[in-house]
């Protein structure tokens, strides 16, 4: 790994100084495709109703289904429609998922007179013993009962039941299934060793100063100030960073200026202008030595809705002079050097976390790729734009690395596929809690976490770092 | 020896600077790499406690490598004070690095002053941030100037999908957001662009009828510069007052002298159009659309714009020279949304007054920019006569200085004249206020007089219920 790869050159450091000092060449860029395209939109018309992503998005899917459930459930059972459905005989239907949940927020609810609701308070799980699970297909709905455990499951899912209808008109499920992992094109094998870099949630602009030092650092590192000529030998092998998201802190979003007087606010800038400053900077130092890709997250000075359009160039004057600085989609699919990159900033994986019971980020990131659906809970809960042609989430076919950021804590797995599919999945932490980075060896398939600190007058330095008794 | 040198340098900064020297400042203040810095710093601790073993010296070293946590290898890169050095060595499953990162006389309690020199040496650095780094980077090339105008084109291709959020942007603002980079330049015209054609048609009617009409229109359009055009896409939703304080602080945000000479130059251009029947000086004023045209071609799709900008801008001058005088930016406020009706109605009235009263305040106030501003700003008219009037003031000096009864066409004139009339300024400091307070009182009267019989803006309309 890169520490192991970094210590085997001498320490040279601890000595006087020598006349001749090692440069290294970053690594080239052997390839490198963008393949976000899908994410990225024109002209964009809000006129239209969302019933037009989960019909197309149902569209799609059913084949998938339909063949793993004949995988599944042998091939000869019967795929029916609910309107074919015959009370007491067993059969597959393929639909999209609903939860109908009591304590989800619904703004009808709250403007409502007769109910006289104050508006709930944020919570961090909205799931519930009574949520019940409905079928839609696209013509009927049926409710769900039986072997299916509802508080895993969210609404949008697209999936297979096995069961049969009742008289009451229920559906008992016996059996259920998902599409499944898409088929993968294998990675062509690298001679070398490369790493990318996946940080997310810089949070500039914070106000806290703490993390500051530790981006300092991370950057150091990776344009080789840092470390003694082993670590940056290997840290020429970056060939790439990537920056998932959460850029800016959750406090530049404050909208105080609006509510306060006009008088009182007359000299206050926004938080994010600072905070954007901060990061060109930070941009620059980094596109001057490493390709970056910069993709926007929930608190980023972008448009909310998924997908999250790459943030304007106008906003890094000084970075943008370099054609390395690449502004990016939210989410962000890329080919780099063969192994085939997709993530999010982790605003699919915190929905789902917020209305399922799964606890782990890196267990819902496993199970949004087993659903084939990068983020199924969009437009429910999520905010999504009104795609009716093709729904874009759903995965064309299976990536190599697949990551979301921002989450609580590194998380990172190897995940094997029906059809010897290998993903690497990663959970970028969040650095501005963590001050934890990852290390994507895209030769191994390996991930490393990098974490950074300083010294503070309170905390023990071993405990800081994590190397306490 | 050379090699010497560089310990006393370090020996200064510490001990005698009482600096913090990290690598990072000492790569860039001796203009040496990184690793030679991070060397050097060793080798003066070094010597410095063989010379001197109570030296006051505190050293921070970085150490990374990697640790096993939570199942996982985990690379660790910390800075960490000299006494912990030894015990987070000892934790480390290998050990990739040691260096020293920093040295300085005092004791750090926390390692934010670190995290300060760095910042502040690197801001200090920021074109050449990779220079003395260990990595160079081939494909990491800076654009030059010429792809940089490319990306202006980007952003303009892309005005159809963006075009909307930066309005919305600006609508959301206080009208407070700063000026920021040339690129933000290309967003208003962008947005200036789809008001061009509705301006466009709207000036060329307006043109055969009064002056008064085509004040208004361009009134709601802004000058060339960035944070007008943002003020006034909002002036299109707020009423007059707005609008005015917009201009305000628009005007407070910008250079004043940039703003003189952009708004300068077009005036020469409308005033030859909109005081047709006075006389001009045209000859000064020929050489001023030729400047017009320059500054045109500069602004691309403005071209068409050109009548709304001159006037635009000889609109905008005349609100930010009254809004500048401090004395009289009370009254002048009201008298902002004028109209070349305004401007006619006052130049009758103020010719009357400056021969009523006795010459020496007329004179004696020309020297003062702000005054000369307010006297040619009155009266309105594209005149300008160059008088030379010879007095004797309360002292009992004689004075002479030139006075200019109209608004200026060029800032060249103007500057001329205010340079020329500044030598005799001392002399009639103490006669300003009286001066002005009378031009105050006309300036009112005329104010109301205009305001009764005119539409000031777009939106007029609406405030009339």
């Amino acid at each position: 790994m890169f520490s192991e790869q970094a210590a085997q050159r001498a320490h040279t450091l601890l000595s006087p100084p020598s006349a001749n000092n090692a440069t290294f060449a970053r690594v080239p860029v052997s390839s490198y495709t963008n393949s976000s395209q899908p994410f990225r939109l024109g002209e964009r018309s809000f006129s239209r109703q969302y019933a037009h992503i989960y019909a197309t998005r149902l569209l799609q899917m059913r084949p998938f289904l339909v063949s793993r459930a004949k995988q599944r459930w042998g091939g000869g059972v019967q795929v029916k429609k609910l309107c074919e459905l015959q009370p007491g005989e067993k059969c597959c239907v393929v639909g999209t998922l609903f939860k109908a949940m009591p304590l989800q927020p619904s703004i009808l609810r709250e403007i409502s007179e007769e109910h006289n609701l104050l508006p709930q308070p944020p919570r961090s799980k909205y799931i519930h013993p009574d949520d019940e699970l409905v079928l839609e297909d696209e013509l009927q709905r049926i409710r769900l009962e039986g072997d299916v455990d509802a508080s895993r499951l969210v609404t949008g899912t697209v999936l297979a039941v096995l069961g049969s209808a009742r008289d009451s008109g229920k559906f008992v499920v016996e059996d259920h299934c998902f599409a499944e992992l898409a088929p993968q094109k294998p990675a062509p094998p690298l001679d070398t060793d490369r790493f990318v870099l996946l940080v997310s949630g810089l949070g500039l602009g914070g106000g806290g100063g703490e993390s500051l030092l530790g981006t300092q650092l991370l950057v150091d590192v990776v344009t080789g100030q840092l470390g003694d000529e082993g670590e940056q030998c290997s840290a020429a092998h970056v060939s790439r960073v990537i920056l998932a998201g959460n850029l800016l802190s959750h406090n530049t979003q404050s909208r105080d200026s609006i509510n306060k007087a006009k008088y009182l606010t007359k000299k206050t800038q926004a938080a994010s202008v600072e905070a954007v400053r901060m990061l060109d900077e930070i941009l620059l130092q980094l596109s001057a030595s490493v390709p970056v890709d910069v993709m926007p997250g929930e608190f980023d000075p972008t448009n909310y809705t998924l997908p999250q359009q790459p943030l304007h160039p106008c906003m890094f004057p000084l970075a943008t002079a370099y054609s390395t600085l690449q502004l990016v989609t939210n989410p962000y699919q890329a080919t780099i050097d063969g192994v085939r990159f997709l993530g999010t900033s982790g605003q699919n994986v915190s929905d789902i976390f917020r209305y399922s019971s799964m606890e782990d980020h890196l267990e819902i990131l496993e199970w949004t790729l087993r659903v084939r659906h990068i983020s199924p809970t969009a437009p429910d809960t999520l905010g999504c734009y009104p795609f009716y042609k093709t729904d874009p989430f759903i995965f064309p076919e299976c990536p190599h690395v697949y990551f979301c950021g921002n989450t609580p804590e590194f998380g990172s797995k190897i995940f094997r596929g029906p059809e010897d599919q290998r993903v690497l999945l990663v959970a970028v932490p969040d650095f501005s809690t963590t001050q934890t980075a990852c290390l994507v060896n895209l030769r191994s398939l390996a991930c490393q976490p990098i974490s950074f600190s300083g010294f503070g007058a309170e905390d023990e330095d071993l405990g800081v770092l994590g190397l306490g008794p | 020896m050379a090699d010497q040198l560089y310990l006393e340098n370090i020996d200064e900064f510490v001990t005698d600077q009482n600096k913090i020297v990290t690598y990072k400042w000492l790569s860039y203040t001796l203009g040496v790499h990184v690793n030679q810095a991070k060397q050097m710093l060793y080798d003066y601790v070094e010597r410095k406690r063989k010379e001197n073993s109570g030296a006051q010296l505190h050293v921070t070293y970085l150490v990374s490598g990697s640790l096993i946590q939570n199942g996982h290898s985990c690379h660790k890169v910390a800075v960490v004070r000299e006494d912990k050095l030894e015990a987070v060595k000892s934790k480390l499953a290998v050990t990739a690095s040691i260096h020293v990162y920093s040295i300085q006389k005092a004791m750090l309690k926390d390692s934010g002053p670190l995290f300060n020199t760095d910042y502040d040496i690197l801001k200090s650095n920021l074109q050449n941030c990779s220079k003395f780094s260990a990595i160079h980077c081939a494909a990491a090339v800076p654009r030059a100037a010429v792809e940089s105008s490319s990306s202006e084109k980007f952003e303009q291709s892309n005005l159809q999908v963006s075009s909307e959020t930066p309005a919305n942007n600006e609508l959301t603002t206080n009208g407070h957001s700063p000026p920021t980079s040339k690129q933000i330049f290309q967003q208003p015209k962008g947005i200036m662009g789809m008001f061009a054609s509705k301006a466009a048609s709207k000036t060329q009617d307006a043109n055969k009828e009064t002056k008064t009409e085509t004040k208004e229109v361009t009134n709601v359009f802004s000058t060339g510069n960035k944070a007008p055009g943002k003020g006034n896409v909002m002036s299109n939703f707020f009423g007059k007052a707005a609008m005015n304080k917009l201009k305000v602080n628009l005007d407070s945000e910008q250079a004043v002298k940039e703003e003189k000479i952009v708004e300068q130059p077009p005036v020469s251009v409308t005033e030859p159009k909109l005081a047709a029947p006075t006389g001009l000086k045209k000859s000064s004023k020929k050489a001023e659309p030729v400047k017009m045209q320059q500054k045109e071609k500069k602004r691309g799709k403005r071209v068409e714009l050109s009548d709304d900008e001159t006037k635009e801008t000889e609109n905008m001058k005349k609100k930010r020279r009254r809004i500048k005088l401090p004395e009289s930016d009370s009254s002048e406020d009201e008298v902002i949304p004028d109209s070349p009706g305004d401007y006619e109605a006052e130049s009758p009235s103020p010719p009357p007054p400056p021969p009523s009263p006795p010459p020496e305040p007329v004179p004696k106030t020309e020297p003062e920019p702000p005054s000369v501003k307010s006297s040619s700003g009155e009266k309105r008219k594209r005149k300008r006569v160059l008088k030379s009037k010879t007095f004797v003031d309360e002292e009992g000096c004689m004075v002479t200085e030139k006075v200019y009864e109209s608004e200026s066409c060029t800032d060249s004139e103007e500057e001329l004249k205010m340079k020329t009339s500044s030598i005799h300024r001392p002399s009639t400091m103490t006669v300003k206020k009286e001066p002005k307070e009378e031009r105050k009182g006309p300036k009112k009267g005329t104010a109301a007089l205009g305001k009764a019989n005119r539409q000031v803006s777009i939106t007029g309309f609406f405030q009339r219920k």
